[in-house]
């Protein structure tokens, strides 16, 4: 059956993220918006030096949870297309771990899906940072995924 | 003596804080039939004491689905305990 999942785009990679090759992904003649997140990789944490983070990731679950939140954002938001890739391994600072692209006929729709979907990618996507200061390295702190399966809408 | 056929086999994954934790990224496992995913967490906790401070932070999947700890496991479960995500 065909599904509006079908045209989007949900990857994990290992080489450096293309912003411009997604944006241009998403968008289409019949939209009039795109709206993008643009995660990077900070200097510091609390006060502390960053050198470098490595993401490690669940990878077939956090595939198919990424799906999943495409899912959702086609059922709550009237949006075209979903781009959305993260990257696993070594990254340096400045460069891109997590890009989200949704393109949209209406501004509003694609702010409120592109904010969706980087929060809930956050919570409840199985990937793991571990971030590697002058002097030690930690898993960040993250955050509990809900036990149960997300909410969704009622099927 | 419980016969063998009340045996199950299950794949359990390890990632993050608890991987390292173990120092292990996958095994198999045998339990007896009725074992839930939270007798499974006691038997690791058991052999690596150090993933009793992560208890009450870990979640579990069951073939990459977060489910309850009451979940009893079934032959060829593919089962992971989760610590707190942080992609992004």
């Amino acid at each position: 059956m065909p599904s509006a999942l079908d045209n989007d785009l949900y990857e994990l990679v290992r080489a450096a993220i293309d912003p411009a090759a997604l944006v241009q992904f998403v968008r289409a003649g019949q939209d009039g918006a795109i709206v993008v997140f643009d995660g990077f990789v900070r200097n510091e944490t609390h006060g502390r030096v960053t050198k470098q983070l490595e993401y490690e990731a669940y990878e077939p679950m956090a595939l198919a949870k990424m799906r999943e939140i495409g899912a959702q954002i086609h059922e709550e938001f009237a949006v075209h297309r979903v781009a959305m890739v993260h990257r696993l391994g070594r990254l340096e600072i400045g460069e891109t771990s997590v890009f989200i692209a949704v393109s949209a006929p209406h501004r509003a729709a694609a702010f409120d899906a592109c904010r969706f979907a980087i929060d809930t990618l956050k919570r409840a996507v199985p990937i793991w940072k571990k971030e590697y200061f002058q002097d030690g390295a930690v898993w960040a702190e993250g955050e509990i995924p809900p036990a149960a399966p997300e909410a969704k809408p009622a099927s | 003596m419980p016969s063998v056929s009340s045996s199950i086999r299950a794949k359990v994954l390890f990632f993050g804080r608890v991987r390292e934790l173990t120092g292990l990224s996958e095994e198999g496992v045998e339990v007896r039939e009725g074992t839930t995913l939270a007798d499974l967490l006691e038997r690791y906790m058991r052999r690596y004491p150090q993933l009793a401070g992560l208890r009450a932070s870990l979640v579990v999947s069951r073939n990459q689905e977060f489910v309850e700890w009451d979940t009893r496991i079934v032959s060829g479960d593919e089962i992971a305990f989760l610590p707190p995500v942080s992609g992004g």
